[in-house]
């Protein structure tokens, strides 16, 4: 029986070789890493003192050390080194299918003859060194982290900047000062605009409270509608405080304030709304009259000061209160707020932005069937008006030419074709049709490749005559080129 | 006899049965290659080349070389199976009694040479294919009106298909020579049946490494455009794949080739010399790949490539 012990010799030297060049290639990227973590060390060597340069070769150590270790204990099996074996001194797989058979139990004489002549074979070899060096591609970059770790010893030790956040808390004395400013600032700006603090008080709920420039807790919209932080000086904690108590409003989706109708509602109707809330269920005579004047003194700033305009109303509802006529004053509030109206649906009117049912609500109301004489097509009786049919434009009037088709004959088919001799009902008519003069709702890309699947299996079948399929073929190659 | 002695005798016995074909042959190598690795593997050879390009002589002359008996069959749209595999006849004996005799049709020889098989009806090519023990058959690609083009389970029982190409401008000048002059060619008997089935048997003892053996499978996996790894011209151009049938080619053809050179193992070498031959005629091709003029040889080459990038990718765990 052939021994194949010097088979065995070849293969277990090169598996120490592909372990050689393992450690090699592996020491070299841990030669690579270490320095480049080498740096990190000399860049702290402030705080590192002298060990810096010590910790620093003793990362580049570490790192050749470990790819060295690497390299030698990855396991190179015996199988792959024979076939290396066998590639790199041309023996065609002798020795590893010599090796693989021999370890077999049922061993042919054909095998004892291949690794008799394999073992020859191997005797016969130069020894030489099979397995090529290959460098790792971190070689070439890696006299950079080199020359950084040179630098960096060679070089003083860099001051880093110190590792914390900025204090933002502010001492006692500047918040003192700075509360005293606020308060200052709060002042100014009361007396610089009476009117937004009017503004601000004109809110409903205000005439219930006598400071209705001040927030409060409760008051979510004056809350949401605060701008003075805008107009203060930067305060990171008051406007931290501020933003938590919006978030925390946020929280609360069910009372959250109607913003939208601020900007959505004219002025006429949030005056409106507010003279409904302030008349409500009382009589002239039950209503406060300080509201009602701050009410008034509203109006008539906003109201213009022509004759029967909202404004002079307004006045005159003042006067009235002055005189200690509260029901006059009323009314006057009440013209005051039909003034109003009826410029806010002139505005609305000349933009065109009155919407259909607001529009005629308000024209029926004020026009009183002087609109009816005008014979306008919206103002027809229900069941009277013809409607928008085909055709017809809005104002009844025909829009183009009307289509041939309501002209024709309900018996006119179109159909091109021959009537039959005799009496028929029917046309002999070659009847192409809609599908001939449309294209075809079958997508042929959805089939084609169905459809030229069944012609390869006729063909492959022979249910295609041979002097045919080329013809069959062409037909499908054109479509497919479509 | 000693296991180097068997394996010397086959390799002169190959050599010496080669070198008589190339007596009368001119060129063709692979073909004559093809032919006596089919002949060894224990499998039938198709030849496919337009006609004058010496297929028929060169099976006749393979059988003249071999100590065996041969027969050769025309093949024409009117032959008949009974006229393959012969005919029960009515046969009177000295006393007067009938009784049936079967009468062997030419199919019954060692070496069979069905001559344009692609001519006859599928009924005949079916009784011819079913029968063959040892043979070759020839296709002839041209004027190909009225002939049945062998299916694809017909096609694959061929072991091999070599394709019989024309002549380089120097082969032609020997042809010339050869056939134009007085010569007298005298053809030796080197090889007995005995010995053509003591060869078979040393064939099949033949080692194979287990990588070698994965990479014939992947060959035949990489035919197939349904396999996740198949390369690109395989999914575009091929219908269906090689069946086992191909590897077994392949594993065979390359033991003899490995024993033909004088070699205990097969190589990754031999694996790449005979996929073509093994695998060309197995490749059913699409659509695309017909239309397209696609040659199975092309696809097999890069069938090759991907596979053994396969298995080099799979094992290689040296360095990276």
């Amino acid at each position: 029986m052939a021994d194949p012990a010097g088979l065995d010799r070849l293969v277990h030297r090169v598996a120490a070789e592909v372990r050689l060049r393992r450690a090699e290639y592996y020491g070299l990227r841990g030669l690579f890493w270490g320095a480049l973590l080498a740096v990190l060390p000399l860049l702290a060597k402030s705080w590192i003192g002298a060990a810096a340069p010590v910790v620093a070769v003793g990362l580049i150590a570490a790192g050749v050390g470990a790819g060295v270790v690497l390299g030698l204990s990855l396991a190179a099996p015996r199988a792959d080194a024979a076939r290396l074996a066998d590639r790199a001194f041309g023996l065609q797989d002798r020795v590893a299918t010599a090796l693989e058979w021999a370890a077999r139990p049922a061993r042919t004489p054909l095998v004892d003859a291949l690794v008799q002549d394999a073992a020859a074979r191997v005797e016969s070899l130069e020894v030489r060194r099979v397995v090529q060096r290959v460098l790792p591609r971190e070689t070439r970059l890696l006299p950079l982290p080199f020359a950084a770790v040179v630098a960096l010893a060679l070089l003083p030790a860099i001051s880093l900047p110190i590792g914390r956040l900025p204090d933002f808390t502010a001492t006692p004395e500047e918040e003192a000062a700075r509360e005293r400013a606020d308060a200052l600032q709060t002042a100014d700006r009361s007396r610089d605009k009476p009117e937004a603090v009017k503004a601000e008080g004109l809110t409903e709920r205000d005439f219930e409270r006598p400071n209705a420039s001040m927030i409060h807790a409760g008051d979510r919209p004056a809350l949401f509608k605060d701008t003075a932080l805008s107009g203060e000086r930067p305060d990171f904690s008051a406007f931290m405080k501020k933003g938590d108590e919006r978030l925390r409003l946020l929280e609360q989706v069910d009372s959250l304030p109607d913003l939208q109708s601020d900007f959505t509602q004219s002025q006429y109707q949030k005056l409106a709304q507010q003279s409904k809330a302030l008349t409500a269920g009382l009589r002239p005579d039950q209503i406060p009259p300080e509201k009602l004047r701050e009410l008034l003194e509203q109006m008539e700033q906003m109201g213009n000061k022509e004759a029967n305009g909202p404004g002079q109303a307004a006045s005159q509802g003042l006067k009235a209160l002055e005189e200690g006529k509260q029901d006059r004053a009323v009314d006057a509030m009440n013209r005051s707020l039909n003034s109003m109206r009826q410029s806010d649906e002139q505005r609305k009117g000349a933009l065109n932005l009155s919407g259909g049912r607001q529009g005629n609500t308000g024209r029926r109301s004020t026009e009183s069937g002087d609109s009816k004489e005008q014979g306008t097509p919206e103002q027809e009786e229900p069941g009277t008006s013809k409607g928008l049919l085909p055709g017809n434009g809005p104002g009844g009037q025909p829009k183009g030419d009307p289509t041939s088709r309501l002209h024709a004959k309900p018996y006119d088919s179109k159909l091109e074709g021959d009537q039959g001799s005799g009496k028929k009902d029917s046309f002999e008519t070659n009847m192409l049709g809609h599908a001939a003069q449309v294209p075809s709702r079958l997508q042929t890309g959805a089939v084609f490749d169905q459809y030229r699947k069944m012609m390869e299996d006729a063909i492959a079948r022979e249910q295609v005559p041979r002097d045919y399929q080329p013809q069959v073929k062409d037909y499908f190659r054109a479509l497919g080129e479509k | 006899m000693s296991q180097d002695a068997r394996v010397r005798e086959f390799v002169s016995s190959f050599e010496a049965l080669r070198s008589e074909v190339h007596k009368v042959i001119v060129g063709h190598d692979d073909v004559i290659a093809s032919v006596l690795v089919g002949l060894f593997a224990g499998g039938h050879v198709l030849l496919e080349g337009a006609p004058g390009l010496g297929k028929t002589l060169l099976i006749r002359t393979l059988a003249e070389g071999l100590e065996l008996s041969f027969s050769r069959i025309q093949f024409t749209p009117d032959l008949m199976p009974a006229d393959v595999v012969g005919t029960n006849i009515i046969v009177e004996d000295t006393d007067g009694r009938k009784h049936f005799e079967f009468q062997q049709g030419p199919i019954f020889a060692h070496i069979l040479l069905a001559d344009e098989i692609n001519r006859a009806t599928p009924k005949t090519q079916s009784a011819l294919l079913e029968g063959m023990q040892e043979g070759s058959a020839t296709v002839n690609p041209i004027e190909m009106e009225g002939t049945y083009p062998l299916p694809e389970a017909q096609l694959d029982r061929f072991v091999f298909k070599a394709r019989v190409r024309y002549p380089a401008i120097e082969e032609l000048n020997a042809i010339i020579d050869r056939t134009t002059q007085r010569r007298e060619v005298d053809i030796r008997r080197v090889m007995t049946g005995p010995a053509v089935l003591t060869f078979r048997d040393l064939v099949r003892e033949v080692p194979i490494a287990s990588r070698i053996r994965d990479l014939v499978s992947m060959i035949i996996m990489a035919t197939h455009p349904e396999w996740e790894h198949s390369p690109e011209v395989t999914k575009k151009f091929v219908r269906y794949g090689s069946s086992p049938r191909g590897a077994q080619a392949i594993v065979l053809g390359a033991k003899v080739r490995a024993l033909s050179q004088g070699r205990y193992n097969v190589s990754a070498e031999d694996i790449r010399e005979m996929a073509a031959p093994a695998l060309r005629h197995r490749l059913i091709l699409n659509f695309e790949g017909e239309a397209e003029g696609i040659d199975t040889d092309k696809i097999v080459a890069q069938v090759l490539e991907r596979a053994e990038s396969l298995s080099v990718r799979d094992k290689e765990v040296f360095l990276r």
